[in-house]
């Protein structure tokens, strides 16, 4: 699978995983070098998800004709 | 003993006392409470409720009738301790009196509590609460789904919580209103809206109250929804404290809106740094695996060859250099030997005899060096260059070839042999001397016995 198409939670687990295999002491140094690639791709796919979404708050409503639709929504959190 | 006198008495026939009971009974006991355990429930077509009402030592038939029993909001059920109010009505075709209930409640709690504990057993039973159904609760939810009052401070605090965890998120709101006899049912309306939208996660959420506040989130309703709803749920209701329905059949209980809000958004600083500090970790573990693999070749590394890798090229360089010396050492001694031996022969010879033998030298070199293989026809090659060189030297040697290129050689006019020095001849000696294209007759007339020096002559003079 390739690394772009990862949700967060699965790069995060594969990252889990590919930290879980560099710590094996029976690891060797070429296997060490391919999972440290791995994980760093991993995590800056991770960091790439987190900053995808804008800041965005909608109000979900039916139309006249029943459809769904959203509008934006002002929530005032100052106060 | 008197037998019974019936001439005073009044006899009554079955339907006269019937009617006097039914007067009776039905006119005292119009409107009363009667405490007792619920015994022999029998629930006809889930409409009408037959049971009794039983102490130690009676029992009294009651009837709660559709119109009545649809009012309860907990079960009746078997064994339950409760009051009823009511009337008695007396069948008069069977001689029997039954109480009409018209309410129930539960004796020693509140009915909503033992509503509450009746329907969270019941759904404990159908395996509602199953941690195995659980889904799991996505950690950076794409769409978040919220259903609450929109004008209502849950959201405010929902959304206060979100802009201070990170400044990317995406959140749906769907309008209901959480309070009220309707309430259920628009929060399973809300459900469906946002399935049907496409959320990743959902938040059922409202503030604190009493339990008829919150009593939507305790329906059956509202649970079964919950129960089949696709997208993980989180129910967020009231504080702390308060427990419903939904809480248990939600795939996550939020004790408040604002925790609700930390389930669903992550914390980006710390997850960035979360993300960082694994990074290191992961170099550091790199790291220290080339270490290891350094420490195995340590000892090698060590070593002069590694630290320095010229040092090994140097050296090679000495020994090749060391070696073509030797080597060209060795032709040049062979070569010189050779040479040698040619002089020594040479001189031995004369020339046109050596030239004749040197001929048939030649030819027997080449004979040899024909059945020389290839490696030894560069060595036979050298030696054909000297023996040429030698025979050069030898034909510079003759007195002829001299005479050809300009010399003169002087003989004793009386003896007839060469002067080699100027002790072979003497003051009025006579000397024939020999050029390329004739001989003089000449006397000596003084000696000089200095060195002659060719280039100072006329200044020595």
């Amino acid at each position: 699978m390739k690394i772009d198409e990862l949700s967060f939670e699965e790069a995060l687990s594969k990252l889990e995983e590919v930290v879980k295999d560099l710590e094996k002491e029976d690891i060797s140094l070429e296997d060490s070098m391919v999972k440290f690639e791995a994980g760093i791709k991993l995590s800056s796919h991770a960091l790439r998800k987190l900053n995808e979404a804008e800041e965005k708050i909608e109000e979900l409503t039916r139309s006249d004709d029943g459809k769904l639709v959203t509008k934006e929504l002002e929530v005032n959190t100052d106060s | 003993m008197t037998a019974r006198d019936t001439t005073n008495s009044k006899i009554y026939t079955v339907s006269e006392l019937s009617q006097r009971i039914k007067d009776n009974l039905e006119g005292s006991f119009s409107s009363i409470w009667l405490e007792g355990e619920v015994s022999n429930f029998y629930f006809h077509n889930k409409k009408h409720m037959y049971f009794d009402l039983k102490d130690e030592t009676s029992k009294i038939k009651i009837v709660m009738f559709y119109q009545n029993n649809r009012k309860l909001i907990f079960d009746m059920e078997e064994g339950l301790h409760v009051i009823v109010n009511g009337y008695i009505s007396v069948y008069e075709k069977r001689g029997e009196y039954q109480l009409v209930a018209q309410d129930a409640r539960p004796v020693g709690k509140g009915s909503l509590i033992l509503a509450f504990e009746q329907l969270k057993e019941k759904l404990l039973k159908k395996g509602y609460f199953d941690t195995e159904l659980k889904k799991k609760i996505p950690l950076l939810p794409g769409k978040i789904g919220i259903a609450t009052s929109k004008g209502g401070a849950v959201l405010k605090d929902i959304v206060s919580v979100a802009r201070s965890r990170s400044d990317n998120f995406h959140l749906i709101i769907r309008n209901v209103n959480v309070g009220g006899l309707t309430s259920a049912s628009e929060l399973c309306e809300a459900i469906d809206d946002l399935c049907e939208y496409g959320v990743d996660v959902i938040i059922i959420a409202r503030g604190g109250g009493s339990l008829e506040d919150l009593w939507a989130f305790n329906s059956e309703e509202l649970a079964s929804r919950i129960h089949s709803c696709p997208i993980p749920l989180i129910s967020a209701v009231g504080h702390q404290t308060d427990y419903t329905i939904s809480d248990f059949v939600a795939d996550l209980r939020a004790a408040t809106p604002s925790v609700a809000a930390e389930n669903v958004m992550l914390d980006k600083k710390k997850t960035v740094l979360d993300l960082k500090r694994i990074r290191s970790r992961m170099e550091e573990r790199l790291r220290s695996r080339i270490r290891l693999q350094e420490g195995r070749l340590g000892f090698l590394l060590d070593r002069k060859y590694f630290r320095d890798p010229l040092t090994l090229l140097n050296k090679a360089y000495q020994d090749t250099g060391e070696l073509s010396r030797d080597l060209s050492d060795n032709i040049h001694l062979v070569a010189k030997g050779k040479r040698l031996d040619f002089r020594y022969h040479a001189s031995r010879l004369d020339p046109e005899k050596t030239a004749a033998r040197i001929n048939s030298y030649r030819l027997v070199l080449r004979n040899t060096g024909m059945r020389w293989n290839n490696s030894f026809l560069k060595l036979r090659d050298n030696r054909k260059n000297k023996l040429k060189s030698c025979l050069t030297n030898l034909e510079k040697s003759n007195p002829v070839a001299i005479l050809n290129k300009g010399f003169s050689i002087a003989y004793d006019d009386s003896t007839g042999k060469a002067i080699k020095s100027i002790k072979d001849t003497g003051v009025g000696k006579f000397i024939r001397l020999l050029f390329k294209d004739g001989t003089a007759r000449t006397e000596v007339l003084e000696i000089d016995h200095k060195r002659p020096e060719i280039g100072k002559k006329s200044e020595d003079r």
